[in-house]
């Protein structure tokens, strides 16, 4: 055998080799993607979008009141973390410095590990307790409370990715520090930061810990913030662990729109970022 | 100085991510908005939270409920036994439910913490069973008090134990260890069982005694009724409690025990009553009884009544007339539903005596 083909057999058991492993990588991914196919298909009927759940035991029914109240939640959550996130990461990117934005930096790392479970503890105890009863605000809160680090930091990041030289053309036209930043900079990087907030939507939008004592459930429609209010994670989760076979088919039906919900949201952003990438190469 | 239009397109920015997020979330199908049920009426929305023992009763009431008054909604939330209490003393429900009586100690809380009383009310009669999954073995296996206790205990671990292979002399029972599964969170199926191995075996009594939670000797947690049924369906080898309901719609197997009288019982409607009857006749006025281990021949071992825990003061106006009726229904009515759902009825004595009690709640 001569050194060449030696050299060729090496690289293709190589790379045959770390082939095998992507593949391996993303095995788990399509066992699960398909698993919800097969087990929750079934069950997405039109009585699974626009009833409400039965009683214990009893077939048939849905879950419209946590679809709609899924929703609700990660609106009052967006309202509540993006603008504090984004103007977190203005901050930090444009106006900080380094003293302060070190330890906000340091403390949105420690808050993005925090364990959701926490949060949701923290939050019973900071609106639920006081207030004197669960609520969609609550809940809300609890689910903000997880989106602004992560949307600071985003934000943060896609400001930096800005060239400096487009500030410093503002500035030498005689923008102000402000002018330059809101007219400027930020919308040079408001594809990414939006993409940036999709994606953390799409991450607390699977969260349950966080709900069990702040948004609690109803079994009924929410009638108001103030009110409790059911979810897609945490119907997932009472129904999965039931003992009843039409919870456990409604639960992978749940888990299935919730996967794809978040797929979707996961995709619009990629294409967002996609097209500013593509706007930018034009520049 | 900032100027207008930024601070506007700052809102802007703020205002369309929200937007955003929830367009995409509520994209895919239009069916998601789409209600095709018409939203009743505004209502009243009584939230309650507790015990998982009766909870398909209880959701079966609460939807009957809703239907005969539809401008009234009754959420309940199976949260476990302890969380009930918890959450009726820290006021954040309107009123929580327990299979195992509030203790002096709790009550005291409640009423420095609220400044009035929290009142029982008992609802059914259910059991705990021990439920278990021993490949090969189908048949319904007899336990004794003493080997429930010591395998809790962790004094038995095989399931050819004596103690076992005794009282079951056709069953072939495995060489194979016992795997005992209990709850891990706070429950009132706990408080039955605990309650009645605390008052077969002293040892039990001293060592753990009886408790919503204990320290367990041996043993797996599952989360709810449905967590240890779960756990008891995937685990070969495995024992576990659950109430009855659970066991029978799981298609779990489960035991029947030895009683008082030394008659191996099964639980079903008829043991269950007979476990009450004795109860029912001299019922302390605050309701709080415990039933397990009763005399009678008849008598199911492990039975017990499981509690609303009704604030005694309620200041809405609304939600007081409306906790009111719905009590005096569940006395009556609605306890037509039970059997359905292997639950026992309350005692007429006890139901006069608690329609008297609904009095209370002010």
């Amino acid at each position: 055998m001569n050194r060449l083909t030696w050299r060729k057999m090496v690289n293709a058991v190589m790379s045959s080799v770390t082939a095998l492993c992507a593949l391996i990588a993303v095995v788990p991914l399509l066992f699960v993607l398909g698993l919800l196919v097969v087990k929750g298909t079934s069950s997405l009927n039109w009585a699974f979008f626009t009833k409400l759940p039965v009683p214990v035991g009893e077939t048939g029914g849905g879950i419209a009141n946590a679809i709609v109240g899924s929703a609700e939640l990660l609106l009052l959550a967006a309202l509540f973390g993006v603008p504090l996130g984004v103007a977190g990461g203005i901050y930090l990117s444009e106006f900080g410095g380094w003293g302060v934005p070190f330890v906000v930096r340091y403390a949105a790392d420690l808050l993005v590990t925090v364990p959701s479970i926490v949060i949701g503890i923290f939050a019973y105890a900071v609106v639920v307790l006081p207030v004197g009863h669960f609520s969609a605000l609550a809940g809300g809160f609890a689910l903000g409370v997880m989106l602004l680090p992560i949307v600071v930091t985003n934000t943060e990041q896609f400001l930096r990715t800005v060239p400096v030289w487009l500030r410093e053309g503002s500035l030498a036209l005689g923008a102000g520090h402000w002018k330059t930043t809101m007219s400027v900079v930020v919308p040079a990087a408001m594809q990414g930061i939006l993409t940036g907030i999709l994606l953390a939507l799409a991450r607390v939008a699977g969260e349950t810990a966080p709900l069990i004592f702040t948004a609690f459930n109803n079994a009924y429609w929410n009638r108001g913030l103030n009110q409790p209010v059911s979810s897609l994670p945490y119907m997932i989760w009472i129904y999965g662990i039931s003992a009843y076979d039409d919870w456990h088919r409604q639960a992978w039906a749940a888990a299935l729109l919730l996967l794809g919900l978040v797929l979707v949201v996961n995709v619009l952003s990629r294409l967002v970022l996609a097209r500013r990438m593509a706007s930018r190469r034009i520049a | 100085m900032m100027n207008r239009r930024s601070l506007v397109s700052l809102l802007g920015l703020a205002v369309c991510a929200g937007l955003v997020g929830l367009g995409s979330l509520l994209s895919p199908g239009p069916s998601n908005v789409s209600i095709a049920e018409p939203v009743p009426l505004p209502s009243v929305l009584i939230n309650a939270a507790g015990a998982t023992f009766p909870y398909p009763i209880y959701s079966k009431w609460f939807s009957e409920y809703h239907k005969l008054h539809p401008d009234v909604e009754f959420n309940y939330q199976s949260v476990g036994s302890g969380a009930g209490i918890r959450q009726t003393i820290d006021k954040t429900v309107d009123f929580g439910a327990s299979d195992g009586p509030m203790n002096d100690q709790q009550l005291a809380e409640a009423k420095q913490k609220l400044g009035y009383d929290i009142l029982h009310f008992p609802t059914v009669l259910g059991a705990d069973v021990p439920c278990y999954n021993i490949p090969g073995v189908t048949a319904e296996l007899k336990f004794t008090p003493e080997s429930l206790s010591n395998i809790y205990l962790g004094k038995i671990t095989k399931w050819n134990d004596p103690a076992l292979t005794g009282p079951n002399p056709g069953v072939k029972l495995p060489n194979t260890d016992i795997v005992v599964v209990h709850r891990s969170d706070g429950s009132g199926t706990t408080y039955i069982w605990t309650d009645y191995l605390s008052k077969i075996n002293p040892a039990w009594a001293s060592k753990v005694g009886r408790n919503t939670s204990v320290n367990w000797p041996v043993g797996l947690g599952g989360k709810g009724n449905e967590g240890v049924a779960g756990l008891v369906k995937e685990t070969p080898g495995a024992i576990g409690y659950v109430e009855l309901i659970y066991a029978i719609q799981t298609h779990i197997p489960y035991g029947v025990v030895e009683n008082k009288a030394g008659k191996f019982i099964k639980a079903d409607l008829a043991s269950v009553t007979a476990a009450a009857t004795g109860a029912a006749a001299n019922m302390p006025d605050d309701f709080r009884v415990s039933i397990t281990n009763a005399p009678g021949a008849d008598a199911y071992p492990i039975s017990s009544f499981t509690w609303l825990l009704i604030p005694s003061h309620i200041a809405d106006a609304t939600k007081r007339d409306d906790i009111k009726a719905f009590l005096k229904w569940m006395l009556t009515d609605a306890q037509q539903y039970n059997e359905g759902l292997d639950y026992a009825r309350l005692p007429k004595a006890v139901v006069a005596k608690e329609m008297t009690q609904i009095n209370r709640v002010q």
